[in-house]
């Protein structure tokens, strides 16, 4: 059989094919979040100002937006602006939109990956015991003790753990700061909110992976070549378990992204999430847009990471892949 | 489904507690209205943001309403809200996701990749933009939050839709020229309908904790309706004066989303059958007779001896033996073939006489001889070390048993860096040329290659070169060659025996293919219902004395039978290991049974001619042209 | 009579395109067994499945009697899956799946009759009708599959390695049934198997596919006895028998001495 170009050199097609597939996500994620505007019943601009705001007022600020021109005009324009960072001026404080961004992008960034990494750091290695602990059907106990652990955690939202958490530190004990950002201590309570479902769903998914694995032929191969314990869980279990748990921590940090937002929002934290929240309820579009284009870029980049990732570690996803 | 099945799941506790608490929440939402409605939006005067006191169990909310009140009779909106986020989501979500089959491969093809994109945004975000447009409300919070989670469950339905729409019976059915809706009721539908249902109600509680998320940011119920979001984000400001105020409402979604989750459990359960959880595990047979004293001094060429070896397994009402009495011994350089059918019990016997025998199984021996060592009296280091230096594993499947994350060369060194402390390099270059031993061809280039650029022959011969890292004295070949082609299954036999013809190692082949036997073996043990029934010199295979060997050699077409006459066969199938009958397990498809056969079990003994056969009645050489 | 002419699968395009099956040519006249053997990804699967249009035809006619495939009415061809545990809709009855090949014209009177036949005549215990398909064995499933195809009076049918996931001691009597089916009703049947013993034993003739290709095609005696293309004597060599040769290679007589 004569080797295709694809199965001779698999990691150009990959990537290509991959940064592709991201391009074109991205460009849908831009358009959308242009016609989100349009999308909005009745008029923007009068929509943001109020009913009271002068006729004179709204005609400059329709303007000023570019409201008037023809909508690939308008399309051309924003692709332009977004092309030069310019996201556009704010409908309700008059600034740019860029600038805001500038001061909020890092609070959330800081929220949002401190919780990932303390989410995988627990996780991996809780799920990865338990697994062993409780391969080929060992340790029932354990293993009901695990799952209700899991679930309770798991059905318990976000922005209820916060709630549960500022009640208990910080109106019961007065312990920790409820909110704001202000030094590591103001992190611990948002961070725990945060983490205890993903972390909880992650550890299952992780403990059900070497479950798993550990039951494959190459595990009993390599227990007959009597492999000394360590051996067979690090190098023969663990890298075969890593492709699920990076694609699910790919989820998990997306949805660590939407729990910003609420989670933000119970503890004022000073990030993009509150942002989202306050602007939509004023009707302050270009934050909106910003705020999506963030999002929705952020959410993106993690998948085409953890596709990468995968690829790197997993020899045989680069041909399936492509 | 049956319905024992059914009840027995709802009796138990996961059942009890996920009915009692739908119950309670459905009899709150529908009650709760009637009842308190009035109280809970009757303004008292005075006692704004109160504790709870006898009056207000829960305390007051900012306009000194009764917060338990109005939790419970929030239930009502909270539920019908995520009831009819699930319901439109699901609509929309059957409709999206059976486009694809309906438009076509290149238009499906599209639908799906949207579907995916859409699927890599958490819901609760999309809700969020969408609630832009929708406006805020219960109404934009409902529509936004359906649509934002219709992409999943359109993605669910298409992958269970094309799985089943690609599923050998559809294919028949279309074959057979049935309707395309009858296909789509009978076939696809039923099949479909589980996953999806379990789905839809453990959707519910998710739906039920976003809308309560979008109530609680101001996105959703506007007073002065209010849902236990809504009530939530009113008692959150004052949770220093009430704290009852905001934990009352979160209770009741914790609760409520956690009802609906373990219904969705729940339904897995009754609907898919969940057969583990009623298995009793056995437990190591207090103490066996002890390891066969020393009488006789090994024989020097033994390499295997295997007394009484006897394989427990969980069953559901008890502990069963699939392996009863095994005792076998292979000699230095011998072949000996293994045969029985699926479920005799030969795979298992195999992996106990290589000491793999894995929890919860449990497999003990009078004697358990590896080169003269009886392993139960060794410590377990040595006993690793004797066992990886001089027994190596063939499994059934290439496919699988090399590990797909690691190099080929890396799987093999890494016995000689364990058992023979060889240093990195030493090691590779030995793997290199075990690799070459077993005619890969460029084995540098190879041993650095993954196991999935190898085919399955190549893969099969790298793990016997495996084996060969260290001396074997014994090779266990479980069915070794059944996943490969007839003419790759010659090379890889070839090898097989090369290697014991070459280095002495003694080979325990088992397979089910008594042919692969008989042209590999000297000497063969029959299987039956877990039990050896025969044990036979492969010369001796065409006289074999037990009625099964016989039948078993007949059944199997070769070129040579006559295609005038019916294939041999033998009735019936063989017992399952947990029910066997009274007397001879082969009794009930023997032709030559008798109520001896039925009421006793024969033991192995001399057949004469260097075999052994456990039959009451065997054949005897001299009645072959009779029987 | 079934006429393949020309066949051509081919997967993916451009330079990734893989040819399952490569201008494959066969016949299946009514009343004869055409056996077709190959080693896994000779593409003797994928021919069959083209032949029913499970498999996209890239090129190539299929003809029924001279004429295109009529695509209303009683379909004349019949296929038999290798999986007995795939084959089978697991929510189904064994009664209902088999009613479904009865042609449509049938009374509704006629057909619990129809079908109480049919498993009789696939050596089921009518009383079995029912069972649903995870209650009964593979063996048994295997004819309820054969009988579900029978049901609609195909002319022909296709046997895709309908033994291959059971076990040996119960082919024999698969196998029996089928050829007994075949001199009763004189259907004319596709016999695919990766087995030549199987197949010597089943078929009338016998065609070797190779890598996509038909390498070779004639009648069993000819193919078993003066085979020609170097690869059927290679398949040929490579069968075990227990017609015992001692372990040592190539000392046992393949060829019946005729």
């Amino acid at each position: 059989m004569r080797l295709s170009f694809r199965t001779r050199h698999p990691w150009p097609v990959f990537l290509i094919r991959r940064l592709g597939r991201f391009v074109v996500s991205l460009a849908v994620v831009v358009t959308a979040s242009f016609a989100m505007v349009h999308a909005l019943p009745g008029d923007p601009v009068r929509g943001a100002l109020g009913l009271m705001a002068p006729p004179e007022t709204i005609a400059a600020t329709r303007e000023r937006l570019g409201l008037n021109d023809p909508l690939w005009r308008q399309y051309l324009d924003y692709l332009w602006n977004l092309l030069h960072l310019d996201l556009g001026t704010s409908l309700e404080t008059q600034t740019p939109v860029g600038e805001k961004m500038a001061q909020l992008v890092p609070a959330t960034l800081q929220l949002g990956l401190t919780a990932f990494v303390v989410c995988l750091a627990v996780a991996i290695p809780v799920g990865l015991l338990l697994g062993i602990a409780t391969r080929d059907g060992r340790g029932r106990g354990l293993h009901f003790g695990f799952g209700g652990v899991t679930g309770l955690a798991l059905s318990v939202p976000d922005y209820l753990v916060a709630v549960g958490l500022v009640f208990v530190f910080a109106v019961s004990l007065e312990a920790l700061p409820v909110a704001g950002l202000s030094g590591p201590a103001s992190f611990v309570l948002p961070v725990t909110a945060l983490v205890v479902g993903p972390a909880a769903y992650l550890a299952r998914i992780v403990r059900a992976e070497t479950q798993r694995v550990l039951g494959e032929d190459y595990i009993r191969a390599a227990r007959a070549k009597r492999l000394p314990a360590r051996l067979i869980y690090l190098r023969h279990a663990l890298p075969n378990t890593l492709t699920p748990t990076l694609t699910v921590s790919g989820m998990i940090l997306a949805s660590m992204v939407a729990g910003t937002v609420l989670v933000e929002n119970v503890f004022a934290w000073p990030g993009v999430g509150a942002e989202l929240v306050h602007s939509v309820l004023a009707k302050d579009y270009p934050v909106v847009q910003a705020v999506a284009l963030f999002f929705g870029a952020g959410i993106l980049l993690i998948n085409l990471a953890v596709d990468i990732a995968i690829a790197v570690i997993d020899p045989r996803s680069t041909i399936k892949e492509s | 489904m049956s319905w024992s099945r059914t009840r027995h799941h709802l009796l138990s506790p996961l059942g009890v507690v996920t009915v009692v608490l739908l119950l309670l929440l459905v009899a709150t939402a529908v009650v709760a209205p009637l009842l308190l409605g009035d109280r809970a939006t009757e303004i008292a005067g005075g006692a704004l943001q109160a504790g709870p006191s006898v009056a207000h169990p829960f305390g007051t909310d900012a306009l000194g309403r009764d917060v338990l009140a109005r939790t419970l009779v929030a239930t009502r909106l909270s539920l019908v809200l995520a009831l009819l986020v699930v319901g439109i989501g699901v609509a929309c979500g059957l409709i999206i996701g059976t486009v694809p089959v309906v438009l076509g491969r290149r238009a499906g093809r599209a639908v799906v990749a949207g579907l995916n994109l859409m699927v890599a945004f958490p819901g609760l975000l999309l809700a969020l933009f969408l609630a832009m447009i929708f406006g805020v409300g219960a109404r934009g919070a409902v529509l936004s939050m359906a649509i934002a989670f219709a992409p999943s469950f359109a993605r669910l339905t298409h992958t269970t839709a094309s799985g089943v729409a690609n599923a050998d019976y559809v294919s028949a059915a279309r074959l057979l020229r049935v309707p395309r809706w009858r296909i789509l009721t009978r076939h696809v539908v039923p099949n479909i309908s589980e996953p999806l249902v379990v789905n839809a109600t453990s959707q519910v509680g998710a739906a039920l904790l976003s809308i309560s998320a979008l109530s609680y940011i101001g996105f959703g119920v506007q007073p002065p309706q209010y849902d236990w979001g809504r009530m939530l984000a009113d008692g959150l400001p004052a949770i220093y004066t009430n704290p009852a105020a905001a934990l009352a409402p979160s209770i009741m979604i914790v609760v409520a989303g956690l009802a609906f989750v373990l219904a969705g459990e729940l339904l897995t359960q009754v609907l898919g059958g969940s057969q583990h959880g009623h298995l009793r595990i056995p437990s190591l047979r207090s103490p066996r007779r002890d390891p066969a004293p020393a009488e006789t001094p090994p024989p020097g060429d033994e390499v295997l001896r295997l007394e009484r070896l006897t394989v427990t397994v969980p069953g559901e009402t008890a502990p069963f033996s699939p392996v009863v009495d095994v005792s076998m011994r292979l000699r230095r350089g011998e072949i000996v073939g293994l045969v029985g059918e699926s479920g005799s019990g030969k795979s298992l016997t195999a992996m106990a006489a290589a000491q793999l025998t894995s929890y919860p199984n449990v497999a003990e021996a009078d004697v358990h001889r590896i080169k003269g060592n009886e392993l139960r009296r060794m410590r377990p280091r040595d006993r690793e070390r004797l066992l990886g230096t001089s027994l190596a594993m063939v499994f059934q499947d290439p496919m699988s048993s090399l590990n797909p994350t690691l190099k080929v060369g890396r799987q093999l060194a890494e016995v000689a860096e364990t058992h023979e402390r060889l240093g990195r390099r030493d090691a590779w270059r030995r793997a290199v040329d075990r690799l070459s031993a077993v005619l890969i061809t460029d084995p540098e280039a190879r041993a650095k290659q993954y196991p999935m650029a190898f085919s399955g022959g190549m893969r099969q011969r790298a793990s016997i070169a495996m084996g060969l890292m260290a001396q074997p004295a014994l090779i266990v070949a479980d069915e070794p060659t059944t996943a490969l082609d007839v003419t790759v299954q010659k090379e890889v036999l070839g090898l097989l025996r090369r290697i014991s013809r070459e280095t002495g190692a003694a080979v325990l082949l088992i397979s089910h293919d008594i042919a692969v036997v008989a042209e590999n073996a000297s000497r063969v043990l029959v299987m039956y219902a877990g039990r050896v029934v025969e044990e036979l010199p492969v010369s001796g295979l065409a006289e074999a004395a037990h009625p099964y060997t016989r039948a078993l050699i007949a059944s199997i077409p070769d070129m040579s039978t006559d295609r005038s006459r019916p294939l041999a066969n033998i009735p019936g199938r063989p017992p399952h290991a947990s029910d066997l009958p009274l007397g001879c397990a082969f009794a009930p498809r023997c032709g030559r049974a008798d109520d001896r056969c039925r009421q006793a079990r024969p033991e192995l003994a001399d057949s004469g001619g260097g075999g052994a056969v456990a039959c009451w009645h065997p054949l005897l050489p001299a009645l072959e042209s009779e029987a | 009579m079934l006429e393949l002419r020309d066949i051509v699968v081919r997967y993916g395009h451009g330079q990734g395109a893989v040819t399952a099956v490569d201008e494959v040519s066969l016949t299946v006249a009514a009343g004869s067994i055409v056996g077709l053997v190959g080693e896994s990804g000779s593409g003797k699967s994928t021919l069959a499945r083209a032949a029913v249009g499970l498999a996209p035809l890239t090129s190539g006619t299929i003809l029924w009697k001279g004429a295109a495939l009529d695509a209303h009415g009683s379909p004349p061809l019949q296929y038999v899956f290798q999986d007995p545990y795939a084959s089978l809709n697991p929510r189904m009855s064994v009664g209902a799946s088999i009613a479904e090949g009865l042609p449509r014209a049938s009374g509704r009177r006629e057909r619990p009759a129809r079908v109480t036949e049919l498993l009789e005549m696939v050596r089921l215990d009518p009383g079995d009708v029912h069972k649903r398909p995870r209650q009964l064995s593979g063996g048994q499933r295997q004819r309820v599959a054969i009988a579900r195809a029978l049901a609609a009076e195909p002319e022909v049918l296709i046997a895709d390695e309908i033994t291959s996931a059971l076990d040996v001691s119960v082919q024999g009597a698969v196998l029996n049934l089928l050829k007994e089916i075949q001199t009763r009703t004189g259907v004319g049947i596709l016999f695919i198997s990766h087995n030549l013993a199987v197949v010597r034993y089943m078929a009338d003739s016998i065609a070797v596919m190779k890598s996509g290709r038909l390498v070779e095609h004639g009648t069993t005696e000819d193919v078993i006895e003066r085979s020609e293309h170097p690869y059927t004597k290679q398949l040929l060599e490579a069968i075990p028998t227990v017609t015992m040769g001692q372990g040592v290679v190539g000392s046992n007589p393949v060829v019946p001495t005729a």
